[in-house]
């Protein structure tokens, strides 16, 4: 037992060197949580957004991926995480405004826990359809919707996903009604699209683009509120006469609640150069992403529309997901 | 010709000093933390994905690749010499390679992976560069419907699996089927069997339940036996395959190709039943099927083979098209996107020398593996001889800190206890982990297949029957089916006679 | 030879089977079934909890019928420790940190065999694996686990 004792001794004394605190934030690695896994679109803008941001504060920033529960569990910790500055959260839409909208519970409250940062970068939806699907406009699918009511198949990255409201507002708005089917994700979905197995779907622009490119999918709208500079020729679904569906799926950036004010100040400002900065908006818009960059006030005040909006949509189609 | 000059660019790209190196790295790297059980591809690309930002996108994506099929062929070693399956594919690689291992044939079992490996990485490449937009044509075909009797011939191929009886096979098989229901219900979004946990929402992983299963379960169990077995039966003879072996597993290497080269394009899961379906048909065909699972050298050359060509070939829907079939390719996209190139169709076209350098390095990057690896045998074989109370305690810290670098969770190291105890109680039972596990991974994908099927066709159950693909598939299995359930069925009638009389 | 009932394999797989068909099934019975054309989240659980319970039935007669091994003695001691040992290395992860939890990973799992002795040898092996541990995972790959948990102020 001599070297065991030994042994604890050398780990006792090891752990006496904790940290020490001082003025000057950051003074030790920055961790990011993402609560989705790796590769998808929270993580690549954390990715993108923090490797500008190092240089600016000077420290290394560390994007840790806590996927579960459609991101409520790594939300969850971020909720409960110190608020020193050391923990941040990049995450989307569905974490911040649809969870809310269709959970009964959730490990977190995103106006209340959340010191909210900023809306880092959005993209718009498009509606696409298989290239041999019937309807080449929104109005002739309007049109066919109504000719064939439950018998489109829309395809959806997941129940509760921002495509799947976006398609339930876009029925309510145009009193259609469709078949929701929903994948494991945007990219089965996106490919069961393309093979022709189902007929239409909301998708990020960023998503599909390549696909619309070489012909794979037929564009038939954009959910923005202007024509998207890389496919000039598709309306947007006010243009082609659908009122009040104007979706973009976002990217935001928040902090466990109660920062200090100093530190507050300064990951705000690198937040804002790194996102302005043009290299970082090349590489947004080279993936369908549009940088937003808002204030703290901004996004709280955006924040609480999204909710009560995805609310009324949730209430109005009696969608579910937790039963 | 135009191949001809696509292959030379790519040749040209892939032998530049410092592809090779990337090349080399992802290989050595891969390999490495496939050996270690429980630390899979995914979790590694992820933590390495900042440091490809600095390299030029074909230097990134060359060394991501090679991690990924570096770690499938890790993950076999592992699989071989401990037992420890730290990926689906290899699951069944453990069955007899863990075998050939006890009766000291560890080195003939790891060299007869490396040449099964290499050959079918080899002519998965090749398919690769000539037919990749074709294959990639034949992917969009597996529509719900499709998928859904792929998996029901998998499910009925995981019979083939078990050796022992065959009512446990289905019990272990429904069980697995019930357990991967656990989480979030594609269908509905609803949560199902999580307690109200929220760390079950997305069910179990994969790796958890192999680690406990099979991991931990194999430790308590060589622990019960301590006394009174070795835990390696016999001295280590013959490190390489002898001429007589090499004949032996000539065939089942050619089957194992084709087929892993035929489901690695499937992007909705076809890869991981490439090495279960390898050792079905291995066994079907054997003329001494009652040698699988006690160390036939055929059930380790045909999965292996399979397993590798269809880590090749699911490259195939994500360069030609922009889709992830596993997660790792969908780590890969997430790379390319972050190297600012638009994963798709026209990647082919705008970026040829990143895609004919890619290909062409995954031909090096296996060449390196078999040069890597042989060598290496030795030393591995080394490594099972240490003493098994100095060896089990560090397998048993590498799944832990495995398990728990999945989802960076503590949660899942309590799952993996909870399995090692389910998998102590499996083994005093004689029920096989195996089939159980094909279960696991089929039981989800089954359902979300079945239900979105049905949902597209609003109803209309024959259109399982009416596509010409899936139709076919139901009549294989409804084949297999017979042909394992009649020799049962006959043998217990001759029994029924012998008591008779 | 013929074992008694109560030690066959084939008896305790039965039990095992309809103990978790059974649970399955009651956990499940509020999903909602649907219908063949639009299946609930209920319909496949149901399903495959009702089979499960069959085949144990099935495993519980064949019992009865049948000559069958014995289950033979339970090893408690290597299954209590192993898998105490994972769970106590979860429980100390957060708290004490990776490396008191490795240890006493290592330590109580090696209890378990009956040549564990802790001598030099094993001493070195252990620190070089802590050390291999906190390099490769923790240093070379970034996974997050704390080297020294809550216990040591942080």
């Amino acid at each position: 037992m001599k070297a065991l004792k030994l042994l604890s001794a050398v780990v006792l004394s090891a752990a006496v060197y904790a940290p020490s605190y001082a003025a000057g934030y950051p003074e030790k690695p920055v961790t990011v949580i993402v609560p989705f896994p790796a590769g998808g679109a929270s993580d690549t803008t954390a990715r993108v957004t923090t490797q500008k941001m190092q240089e600016s504060l000077g420290q290394p920033i560390v994007v840790e991926n806590k996927p579960g529960a459609n991101g409520s569990l790594g939300a969850g910790q971020v909720a409960q995480a110190k608020p020193d500055g050391y923990t941040l959260m990049v995450a989307s839409i569905g974490v911040y405004a649809i969870n809310p909208a269709l959970y009964k519970s959730l490990p977190y409250d995103p106006t209340k826990n959340f010191d909210l940062l900023t809306v880092a970068v959005r993209t718009p939806n498009v509606l696409v359809a298989n290239p041999s699907f019937p309807a080449n406009n929104v109005q002739e699918l309007v049109a066919y919707l109504k000719k064939n009511p439950e018998k489109v198949t829309f395809a959806s990255s997941g129940a509760g996903s921002s495509d799947h409201l976006t398609a339930a507002l876009f029925w309510q708005k145009t009193g259609t009604t469709g078949v929701h089917v929903p994948y494991k994700g945007g990219a089965p979905a996106i490919t069961d699209l393309i093979g022709g197995h189902a007929d239409v779907s909301f998708q990020n622009l960023g998503a599909v683009s390549n696909h619309i490119k070489a012909g794979k999918l037929k564009l038939l709208a954009i959910t923005s509120d202007k024509r998207n500079q890389s496919f000039p020729d598709a309306p947007t679904l006010k243009e082609a006469g659908v009122e009040g569906v104007e979706v973009y799926s976002w990217q935001a950036i928040a902090a466990p609640k109660g920062l200090p004010a100093d530190v507050k100040g300064k990951l705000e400002q690198s937040l804002t150069a790194a996102l302005n900065s043009p290299d970082v908006k090349t590489k947004f818009n080279d993936i369908g992403f549009e940088v937003v960059a808002n204030t703290s006030g901004q996004f709280s005040e955006f924040l609480n529309q999204e909710i009560s909006r995805w609310k009324t949509v949730v209430e109005t189609g009696k969608i579910t997901a937790d039963q | 010709m135009e191949t001809v000059a696509n292959l030379w660019l790519g040749l040209e790209t892939a032998l530049s000093f410092w592809n090779l190196a990337y090349c080399m790295i992802g290989v050595l790297l891969g390999t490495a933390i496939g050996v270690l059980p429980g630390l899979g591809p995914v979790a590694t690309i992820a933590m390495l994905l900042p440091v490809t930002f600095g390299l030029p996108p074909v230097s990134a994506l060359i060394m991501l690749a090679g991690i990924y099929y570096g770690a499938q062929y890790g993950g076999s070693t592992t699989a071989i010499l401990v037992n420890l399956p730290g990926e689906s594919s290899s699951v069944v690689t453990a069955l007899d390679g863990y075998q050939m291992a006890r009766q000291g044939k560890a080195g003939k079992a790891l060299a007869t992976a490396a040449i099964g490996s290499f050959f079918a990485g080899t002519v998965a490449t090749i398919l690769l560069a000539i037919f990749a937009p074709p294959l990639a044509d034949l992917a969009l075909k597996f529509g719900p419907a499709e998928y859904f009797s792929l998996m029901v011939l998998g499910l009925v191929a995981s019979i083939v699996l078990a050796h022992g009886s065959l009512l446990h096979a289905f019990g272990m098989i429904i069980l697995g089927l019930i357990l991967g229901l656990i989480g979030t219900d594609v269908n509905s979004g609803m949560t199902r069997f999580t307690f109200d946990l929220p760390q079950m929402a997305d069910g179990i992983g994969f790796v958890i339940v192999a680690m406990g299963v099979f991991g931990l379960g194999e430790i308590i169990g060589n622990l019960e036996n301590e006394s009174t077995r070795t835990v390696m039966l016999k001295s280590v003879t013959g490190l390489m395959p002898t001429r007589q072996d090499l004949k032996r597993i000539a065939a089942p290497v050619l089957r194992g190709t084709a087929l892993g080269s035929m489901l690695g394009i499937l992007p909705g899961g076809g890869a991981m039943l490439a090495s279960f379906a390898a050792y079905t048909l291995e066994k079907k065909v054997s003329r001494h099927p009652e040698q699988f699972g006690k160390g036939a050298i055929e059930g380790v050359a045909g999965p292996e083979s399979a397993n590798n060509a269809g880590a090749q070939t699911s490259f195939i829907p994500m360069l030609t098209l922009g889709i992830p079939s596993n997660p790792v390719m969908a780590l890969m996209i997430g790379a390319m996107i972050m190297q600012g190139i638009q994963p798709g169709p026209s990647v082919m076209t705008e970026q040829p020398v990143l895609f004919w350098g890619l290909i062409v390095s995954m031909w090096i990057g296996n060449l390196f593996l078999l040069v890597l690896n042989l060598p290496l045998i030795g030393l591995w074989v080394r490594m099972i001889s240490v003493p098994y109370h100095f060896l089990y305690p560090a397998i048993l810290v590498f799944c832990a800190i495995g398990v728990f670098s999945l989802n960076n969770a503590t949660f899942d190291v309590y799952l993996m206890a909870i399995f090692g105890f389910l998998g102590y109680v499996f083994r005093k039972l004689d029920c096989e982990p195996a089939p159980m596990l094909l279960g696991f991974i089929l039981g989800p994908m089954m359902e979300e297949h079945l239900r979105r099927a049905m949902l597209i066709s609003k109803g209309d159950a024959t259109v399982f029957l009416s596509r010409p693909i899936s139709a076919t598939m139901l009549v294989i299995a409804l084949i297999l089916l017979v042909t394992v359930l009649a020799p049962a069925v006959r043998r217990k009638r001759e029994e029924a006679f012998q008591e008779e009389g | 030879m013929r074992s008694q009932l109560l030690q066959k394999k084939d008896l305790w797989a039965g039990v095992l089977y309809i103990a978790f068909g059974t649970a399955a099934f009651w956990i499940g019975r509020d999903y909602p079934m649907g219908t063949s054309g639009r299946m609930g989240a209920g319909y496949f659980p149901t399903v495959l909890s009702v089979v499960l319970v069959l085949i144990g039935c099935l495993s519980v007669a064949r019992s009865f019928l049948r000559d069958g091994d014995a289950v033979g003695a339970i090893a408690w001691k290597p299954l209590g420790l192993i898998v105490g040992a994972t769970a106590l290395f979860g429980l100390l992860l957060q708290t004490a940190g990776l490396i008191v939890a490795l240890l006493g990973l290592v330590l109580l799992s090696a209890v378990a065999s009956q040549h564990f002795r802790l001598d030099l040898k094993a001493s070195i092996g252990l620190v070089l694996l802590v050390g291999f541990c906190v390099l490769v995972f923790v240093r070379g790959l970034g996974v997050p686990l704390p080297l020294f948990g809550s216990w040591f102020g942080e």
